[in-house]
């Protein structure tokens, strides 16, 4: 579905979703919202511009494809990490070209690496309430208060666990659809 | 202490998966951190059975929200027994399918798949909340449907869609019998629901109609007749450490939860309700047991026996004494080890004589003599003859059931048993006794044995640790049964004297 109308609407509304997400995330603690459907929200603009570019283009956009520079052996590993991040920022489009034509090796971010993480992290927040000799998920909160956010505390990283291993699972099932 | 044991056996196999998602593209490392979280798993079964049996019952409330509003995990004799015997059939199986599953399906998600149903069975078999246990029970579910149809032949896909149809069916009894069940009562909680079911006040009219949902939606996750038919359909078209693993242990988690809601929540106005139960596990018995005598292929005769077992653990709860009740308790356990060793050795066989089917195996006496000893200490424990562990469970069942002057029940066990020590020498004399067929139309590759390559000797070597660590465990059982039968009569006076689990949930100890 290649139209130029739905193309640069995506383009546009893309970061809306996503800043939409995270608003849905973080009201979820005292309102309607949280991890889950902040997840499927975000992910909506993935799946649009999957539909409207490809899940190719998904991919390039989104860094699931990284470039990581071979250290020399005459740089040091911070100049490498400089390096890897400068080539996958504001060089970025440069980059793309060459690990399209083959010319670099980049490496790949699967989404099962996204449910993964999510799931870590949300398994996770329980631990912490383990360790004070609490029961497991034993909500623990910061004293800080941040402008925003308000206080965090260890359910933001159930919240965000699940949002990530949502948007994992959505981009994987929209990977292996568009496949067919 | 209890809130750090209670969760260990269900965060250590899903941090295991977990991890095992990060090396998605490597069985390698998948391997090793599953075995290693396995050993952990059994590790952790252990210390809690050894802190259950020096305090009773240990609770925790997952969020620290007090009982009856917070998700209760509850440890008592019956379940901690469940989660050890569990881990252990899991560790074997895991040895097991490290050379006996092919490569393609180890790399599409076994063993996270694997660490993932140990976490359904640890939480069916330690939650104290009715909704919680519904939720366990699509944990399984749905491992188990990816297990079943993982690799995609046609014969896993069928047996797959059989599979999931009854379940869903059977969620859904489950389902509306919770609703019914909070209709009626306002709580989920199991010990609340304990409490207010004992209740003078309560108007308990519409209780056993509640437990009548249970008994369909358990009873089809369980197997019992008339609702097995999905069993035999769909247990033997995966691999063999696919269906050991879910036949040994998924119906006996069922049966778990059946005796565990009808001790606990139904316990009332049971005059009605036992003599049914009753009848099912005659029938169940029988039918299996008839339906095993009319197959041919070594893995149908397995499916069918389990169905005969799930009767025998269910005439324990049917009787509801102390006795019987310890005798169903034994019985899962040595069923849950039995019917997984069995369905090991059906696979070390078809590995070497790649087949399943009787009529095209034999001669395997000559060639693998030590598993056909193997193979004859599980058949013999599974009928029930005495030095092994099933005669235990079937004395306890038998004399219970005579204590209780049910006759009729007692002499169909004790005709079951004679079936099924024909139905297992049926088996010996097809695999293990009778030459390697020659005649015309048997497949090529089942009428000649093709010479071994040293791999597969390997493989074949390793596929044996599992089924002599089993093996043990059952002989161990057998002749040095009285620990585990003191624990299964003190796990039934536990359940049957459910103010020790109401009182641990609902009034813990600061």
């Amino acid at each position: 579905m290649n139209t130029l109308i739905l193309g640069t609407a995506i383009r546009l509304l893309v970061p809306v979703f996503q800043l939409f997400s995270l608003y849905i995330l973080f009201r979820g603690h005292n309102h309607p919202g949280g991890g889950f459907i902040g997840g499927l929200i975000g992910s909506i603009g993935y799946i649009f511009y999957a539909m409207a570019f490809g899940p190719k283009s998904v991919v390039d956009m989104f860094f699931m494809r990284l470039y990581v520079e071979d250290r020399a052996d005459t740089r040091s590993r911070s100049q490498q990490l400089l390096q890897t991040i400068k080539k996958n920022t504001w060089q970025r489009k440069k980059t793309l070209e060459q690990l399209k034509k083959g010319e670099k090796k980049g490496i790949h971010l699967e989404p099962m690496l996204l449910i993964a993480t999510g799931l870590l992290l949300a398994a996770g927040s329980g631990l912490a309430g383990l360790l004070l000799q609490q029961p497991y998920m034993t909500a623990l909160w910061t004293d800080v208060y941040l402008p925003i956010l308000g206080k965090p505390g260890t359910p933001i990283l159930f919240d965000l666990g699940v949002y990530l291993m949502v948007m994992g699972v959505v981009l994987k099932i929209t990977f292996i659809m568009s496949e067919e | 202490m209890s809130h750090l044991l209670l969760v260990l056996p269900l965060l250590i196999p899903l941090f295991g998966a977990i991890l095992c998602l990060f090396f998605w593209y490597r069985p390698g490392a998948q391997k090793i951190l599953s075995l290693l979280s396995q050993l952990g798993l059994v590790s952790a079964a252990v210390w809690l059975l050894l802190q259950v049996n020096s305090e009773e019952i240990l609770t925790t409330q997952i969020g620290n929200w007090p009982a009856p509003f917070g998700i209760t995990l509850v440890a008592d004799l019956f379940g901690s027994l469940m989660v050890l015997s569990s881990s252990l059939v899991g560790l074997a199986l895991l040895v097991y399918s490290l050379r006996g599953l092919d490569a393609p399906r180890q790399r599409f998600g076994y063993y996270p798949l694997l660490l993932m149903l140990q976490l359904g069975i640890g939480g069916a078999c330690l939650t104290g909340d009715l909704f919680n246990l519904f939720v366990w029970f699509e944990v399984l579910l749905i491992c188990c449907f990816v297990l079943i149809s993982l690799g995609g032949t046609r014969a896993q896909l069928e047996g797959s869609i059989k599979y999931v149809t009854i379940n869903i069916l059977a969620s859904s009894f489950l389902l509306m019998g919770i609703g019914v069940v909070y209709g009626i009562l306002g709580t989920l909680n199991m010990a609340e629901l304990a409490q207010l079911v004992r209740a003078p006040d309560t108007n308990t009219s519409l209780i056993p109609m509640a437990g009548m949902f249970f008994l369909v939606a358990l009873g089809i996750k369980a197997a019992v007749f008339p609702l097995f038919f999905w069993l035999p359909a769909s247990y033997h078209t995966p691999p063999i450490a696919i269906s050991a693993f879910i036949g040994g242990l998924l119906t006996k988690v069922g049966v778990y939860a059946l005796v565990r809601v009808f001790t606990l929540i139904f316990a009332i106005d049971l005059d009605r309700t036992l003599p049914l139960i009753m009848l099912i596990s005659g029938l169940t018995m029988l039918i299996g047991v008839l339906g095993a005598a009319a197959q041919t292929d070594f893995r149908k005769i397995l499916s069918f026996h389990i169905i005969s077992q799930i009767g025998y653990m269910i005439m324990g709860l049917s009787l509801f004494t102390p006795l019987a009740l310890a005798g169903t308790i034994f019985f899962i356990i040595h069923n849950i080890l039995v019917k997984t060793n069995l369905f090991l050795i059906s696979g070390v066989v078809a590995q070497r004589h790649k087949s399943f089917a009787l009529p095209f195996l034999g001669g395997a006496y000559l060639l693998q003599p030590v598993l056909a000893l193997l193979f004859v200490l599980s058949a013999f424990s599974l009928a029930g003859i005495p030095p092994f562990s099933g005669f235990w469970g079937k004395f306890m069942l038998a004399k219970g059931g005579f204590e209780a002057g049910q006759w009729l029940l007692v002499g169909t066990s004790l005709g079951v048993s004679l079936l099924t020590v024909f139905s297992m020498t049926k088996i010996w004399n097809e695999v293990f006794w009778k030459n390697k067929p020659q005649e015309e139309g048997a497949p090529s590759q089942a009428r000649e044995l093709p010479e071994e390559s040293p791999a597969e000797r390997r493989t074949r070597r390793l596929m044996y640790v599992p089924v002599l660590f089993l093996s043990g465990l059952i002989v161990c059982m057998g002749l040095y049964a009285d620990p585990l039968i003191s624990l299964s009569q003190r796990a039934a006076e536990q359940l049957l004297n459910s103010d020790v689990y109401i009182n641990a949930v609902m009034y813990p100890p600061k």
